[in-house]
């Protein structure tokens, strides 16, 4: 007898074994994908937050009054990061850029003074600098505003195709993956239809046929988000080894995030698909389950 | 004597077929009832209606109190508890120990401490001569064994009726006969028992009250002794 009970067991171990697998793979692909969804947002902040535009200011303000202006505008809520450029400076640089000086042949500094200000990247487009450029241009004391307009067109229609693209993967990814996971699920389920039923022939409620199949299932899924979680892990050390640095354009951030994502999409996946799976059959006529 | 079961001109169809037309009948408490008749002649249907697993077409169906006519799919599991039901396929949960067989009914029924189980378990094995087995799994036990932990099971709760659909259908004649006296002898204790049967041999030796299903037409029958002679 002995020998039968492990039989049974073991068969029954096999088989939660299988259907965890094939979950935490489904996981997987789902954590790879929100990786890589945030990563691009991250890159794409990080690339918009290096666009800015330069305040040149009219010849005649005095440099005091270009640090107040400075102060100010430091305030804004646009400005990520701002440099006050002097006359002097701006002549120090081109001096260094052309190997001469301008200002010794032409006997006075033709260069003007800026402000260098980059912009946070929910204002790094080109309605918002329009926008901000409109109330600098009030100020008399400045006299032109750069950008490079179809730099930025670019930057923001690219990131954003990339984004449409990412955000199709993943919904398409998560609809495969509520796929599988439930359609493993309900093998699971099918295969306890008739002790489903017999459950209910001798006065069990609904609620409580239900809820060993729920529990169970999340369990696995627990055990399969942590699976997925370690072969991610495992896989961005792998990437790290071969290509340096990698691992510094995911922050810790992300990687909690993504790990948190797929223990919830593994708990309400497989949670949501026990429920409709045993549904399914608590709701079946006696003769439909020889038929299904 | 108290009415457990009142039909009234009730019809019973499965799927679209008529099974039985115009039943009447009513089971008093204690009683140990016998509903004959051939294969397909719509006993195991009578009993499926009483338990609310198929619905009744037209008339009035009182089982403990629950109309079966117009049963919410929400109160079928509270009837059930009040019925002990013997099923001639058995029915046991095939994944799990015999123990876990009867502790599933008690914790689906609302007990909730395992000495109190254990306890309840233990005396139910002992009603139908099965207390050893109780670690077996169905699938290691013979048929009439598996009947007697089918029996044990719907004696759990101490129900007012048992159902017993063919409950000697797959069982050789000495284990039947036990079964049968098994039976007999739960009746006496005052609760009420339904048997669905084709073997006539039962109703000499262990005489009541009989109901015929025959024609889709069930029908009192007095005279047993001219059947069976």
């Amino acid at each position: 007898m002995g020998r039968k009970q492990t039989q049974t067991t073991a068969s029954f171990f096999n088989a939660k074994l299988t259907s965890t697998i094939s979950t935490s793979l489904v996981l997987f692909l789902l954590g790879l994908t929100t990786l890589l969804i945030l990563v691009t947002q991250d890159l794409s902040a990080y690339v918009k937050e290096n666009i800015g535009f330069s305040i040149i200011i009219s010849d005649n303000v005095k440099e005091a009054e270009i640090q107040k202006m400075t102060k100010q505008l430091e305030k804004a809520p646009y400005v990520k990061e701002i440099q006050h450029i002097s006359k002097e400076q701006a002549l120090e640089e081109l001096k260094e850029e052309l190997g001469e000086d301008p200002e010794a042949f032409l006997g006075f500094n033709p260069l003007l003074a800026s402000v260098e200000i980059k912009l946070k990247s929910e204002y790094a487009n080109n309605d918002s600098i329009a926008i901000i450029e409109k109330s600098l241009k009030k100020n008399s004391d400045i006299r032109d505003i750069l950008y490079r307009k179809d730099l930025i067109q670019a930057v923001n229609d690219n990131v954003r195709r990339i984004s449409i693209i990412f955000i199709i993967l993943a919904s398409v990814l998560m609809i495969i993956s509520f796929a599988l996971i439930s359609n493993t699920i309900r093998l699971t389920v099918y295969s306890k239809r008739f002790t489903i039923y017999t459950m209910k022939l001798v006065g069990a409620k609904d609620s409580f046929i239900r809820s060993p199949f729920i529990w169970g299932n999340i369990g696995s899924g627990i055990i399969a988000a942590i699976f997925a979680n370690a072969m991610l892990a495992a896989l961005l050390y792998g990437i790290n080894n071969e290509v340096d640095g990698v691992i510094q354009l995911i922050s810790p951030d992300v990687m909690i995030a993504t790990g948190v994502v797929v223990l919830v999409a593994g708990i309400l996946l497989t949670g949501i698909s026990a429920y409709f799976a045993v549904n399914k059959y608590l709701n079946m006529k006696y003769n439909k389950l020889f038929l299904v | 004597m108290e009415v457990l079961i009142h039909y009234q001109s009730v019809d019973i169809y499965r799927q679209e077929n008529l099974v039985l037309k115009n039943v009447e009948m009513e089971l008093r408490k204690g009683e140990f009832l016998y509903i004959i008749g051939k294969v397909g002649s719509g006993k195991s249907s009578l009993l499926k209606s009483m338990y609310a697993d198929i619905p009744i077409g037209s008339g009035v169906g009182r089982v403990l109190g629950y109309d079966v006519k117009h049963i919410k799919n929400k109160q079928i599991p509270f009837l059930r508890r009040k019925l002990g039901i013997v099923f001639q396929d058995f029915q046991l949960l095939t994944d799990r120990s015999v123990n876990e067989n009867l502790a599933f009914v008690l914790k689906a029924t609302g007990w909730k401490k395992k000495v109190e189980i254990d306890t309840r378990i233990h005396e139910v094995l002992v009603q139908v001569g099965m207390e050893r087995k109780g670690y077996k799994m169905p699938h290691e036990l013979s048929g009439g064994e598996q009947q007697r932990i089918v029996i044990a099971r719907a004696l759990l709760n101490n129900p007012e009726i048992i159902l017993a659909d063919e409950p000697t259908g797959n069982l050789d004649p000495q284990t039947a006969d036990q079964i049968v006296k098994l039976l007999k002898g739960i009746s006496e204790t005052g609760t009420a028992v339904i048997m669905a049967t084709h073997n006539l041999k039962f109703l000499k030796e262990y005489p009541a009250r009989v109901l015929c299903c025959k024609d889709e037409k069930l029908e009192p029958m007095e005279l047993i002794h001219d059947l069976l002679v």
